[in-house]
């Protein structure tokens, strides 16, 4: 275990360096000037501006100078200033960044509780009406972009019965959660989850429909199996023997693919916020790319690595304790 | 298909069964299978669409006409025959745009798919018939890349080179070339121990012949189930692309920008959204039934996911 973590923590530092340096050089690898490009339709941004943009993306140091300047900077927390905003980058980013781990917490909790139960009962009652269902919903759940299922829902929710707010955020939901423990009042959590249901649903929609045709699926191999006759021919109860024995064994698979959907599960963060006008990284990202504002990009991207590969090596430390069959000596 | 002296099919067996040629085959499949079959006419009727769609389309797709901004589809109040789903916030026919885009979606998931398959095989399988530092340190790659954000990798191509049609392209291919990557290398692991591969070696073929000649051949099946359900991947990742502005550009037509550009039109135009959304979806249903038909019939090796 020990071994394993320091191959998989320097693996991460490695990734992180080759993030740093593409970052780094996207200023030398843009074609043209991008100073130039940037200027263009602000009459405002006179040629020492744009002289002292140069300098500070590093346009005019050597490959190897940018790249040492720009690191050095990093450990230093700077991240460059923002040409459209007129800001550090890093203000801006704090500023985003929990909207968008929350959503994506968020969406990543409604998933599990989803798709689980859908499919353990798919399972259970394979063949039925309630199967039958369950399939074509996952078939269509894994078609329609989740984009377009935020908008469709904006439409049904918003426009047709006025229940939910069709974009914005209104705070943080830990702090509501918080602060309705604390007064005794489900309203204040209620006044900040409502703007989280249709982003969260939209973004685990097809996390729902892959994991839940996977739990069902191995729900069905693992009841086959002997140890499983074994217990029922012992005289538990159906329910304990699907539950206890039966489920752990099913959500091995699709713990072991959550690493995998993570990445995914960013990704559609990013789409879905622009959707729902959610305030996270995802929109300042587009943003900073229709603006051409390069250093904001640069930031943007990098943060978002950091946070993904770190993330990926705490999901695969939790199935470590999930499964401690899993030999990493051997990967 | 695979066929004749270059797979490890003995030639003999197939003069005894006289098997049927591979069409006759595959119809006969395709007929006892009510969700390829549902899937295969989607997926013709969507080529036709897009290799026909100047034809098709009732109207010019960019054409606006100021008096049929906003119109509603033919069944609703103020809607007509001549624009049966309406029209846009600029007047164009929506339908026309539709089958426009088709065109659109299909020519980019197409471009991409051949250069992936191409790439991520040719990749696979000088990995996996080698072997070694290379295979370890391209697989390596290929774990990071499969798990990595699709989007980062876009915003930094994006940032590279701007938004349009040659980024999307890129971005796309870079994003999903290593599945074929990683299933081809699989295979050939597998295939460079079979027996008909150990005896080409032992009477002197060429490295490069069994590779192409022998083991590719055999690969072709899982390769085809994979690009099938791939497309569909593409065609939703060119749309969500499109919908952020960041890949499609005006005034090619395109599912995603639609879409965008409905959006902002919910309240009183909500047609603007239907038209484009019900065609990805039918498309990507249509794609994943054929590819889940394939991929039993063909290939049930292949996982479900």
């Amino acid at each position: 275990m020990g071994a394993y973590l320091v191959r998989r923590l320097l693996q991460a530092l490695l990734v992180i360096a080759a993030v740093v340096f593409v970052v780094a050089m996207l200023v030398k690898l843009v074609p043209g000037d991008i100073v130039d490009m940037m200027a263009i339709g602000n009459p405002a941004f006179t040629e020492e501006d744009a002289e002292r943009v140069r300098e500070e993306l590093g346009m005019n140091r050597s490959v190897v100078e940018h790249f040492v300047v720009y690191t050095a900077g990093l450990f230093e927390g700077e991240l460059g200033n923002s040409i459209r905003h007129r800001q550090p980058a890093a203000t801006l980013i704090a500023e985003r960044l929990p909207a968008t781990i929350e959503l994506t917490v968020v969406a990543m909790i409604f998933a599990l509780v989803l798709a689980i139960p859908i499919g353990v009962i798919t399972a259970i009652k394979q063949g039925s009406v309630v199967d039958q269902v369950g399939t074509a919903l996952a078939t269509l759940g894994v078609a329609i972009p989740g984009f377009l299922l935020g908008i469709l829902m904006i439409m049904l929710f918003t426009v047709e019965l006025g229940w939910l707010p069709p974009s914005g955020r209104s705070g943080s939901v830990v702090v509501a959660l918080y602060h309705s423990v604390v007064e005794l009042d489900p309203g204040i959590l209620w006044e900040s989850l409502r703007y989280f249901l249709m982003p969260a649903a939209a973004l685990a929609a097809s996390i729902v429909a892959i994991n839940s045709r996977l739990i069902r699926s191995t729900m069905l191999d693992v009841i086959r199996q002997d140890y499983i006759q074994f217990v029922r021919a012992k005289g538990a109860p159906t329910r304990v023997v699907y539950i206890r024995h039966a489920l752990r064994n099913a959500l091995i698979p699709s713990v072991t693919i959550l690493g995998l959907q993570l990445g995914f599960l960013i990704s559609g963060a990013f789409i879905i916020e622009n959707v729902f006008a959610w305030p996270g990284l995802g929109r300042l990202a587009v943003e900073a790319i229709l603006w051409r504002d390069l250093p904001l990009i640069q930031a943007t991207v990098l943060v978002s690595s950091i946070i993904f590969v770190a993330l990926s090596i705490t999901v695969d430390l939790v199935y470590r304790f999930l499964d401690p069959r899993i030999d990493y000596a051997r990967r | 298909m695979p066929g004749g002296d270059s797979t490890h099919i003995p030639a003999a067996a197939d003069v005894v069964e006289a098997r049927p040629s591979f069409l006759v085959r595959f119809l006969r499949d395709l007929v006892r299978s009510p969700k390829g079959m549902v899937g295969f006419v989607i997926i013709v009727i969507l080529l036709a669409t897009a290799a026909l769609a100047p034809l098709l389309a009732p109207h010019d797709p960019t054409l606006q006409v100021l008096t049929d901004r906003f119109l509603p589809p033919f069944y609703a109040e103020g809607g007509s025959v001549d624009h049966l789903i309406g029209a846009d916030n600029m007047g164009r026919d929506l339908l026309s745009r539709v089958i426009l885009a088709t065109r659109t979606s299909v020519t980019v998931a197409l471009i991409v798919i051949v250069i992936i398959m191409v790439f991520g095989s040719a990749v696979g399988l000088l990995s996996g018939y080698f072997g070694g530092m290379v295979d370890s340190l391209l697989m390596r790659l290929v774990d990071f890349q499969l798990s990595f954000p699709f989007i980062l990798l876009a915003l930094l191509l994006l940032a590279i080179f701007g938004p349009g049609f040659s980024t999307l392209i890129v971005a796309l291919s870079v994003a999903f070339w290593v599945n074929f990557a990683r299933l081809v290398r699989s295979e050939t692991l597998k295939l460079r121990e079979a027996e008909f591969v150990q005896a080409a070696r032992s009477i002197g073929v060429s490295h490069a012949a069994i590779m192409i000649k022998h083991i590719l051949p055999n690969t072709l099946p899982s390769i085809i189930v994979l690009a099938t359900l791939d497309i569909a991947v593409i065609i939703i990742s060119e749309a969500a692309m499109s919908f952020l502005g960041l890949g499609i550009q005006p005034p090619t037509p395109s599912w995603g920008m639609m879409i965008s550009d409905g959006r902002n039109y919910l309240y009183d135009s909500y047609w603007m959204v239907l038209g484009p959304g019900f065609a990805i979806v039918v498309t990507a249903v249509g794609i994943n039934l054929f590819g889940d038909f394939l991929r039993d019939t063909y290939d049930p090796r292949q996982s479900r996911l």
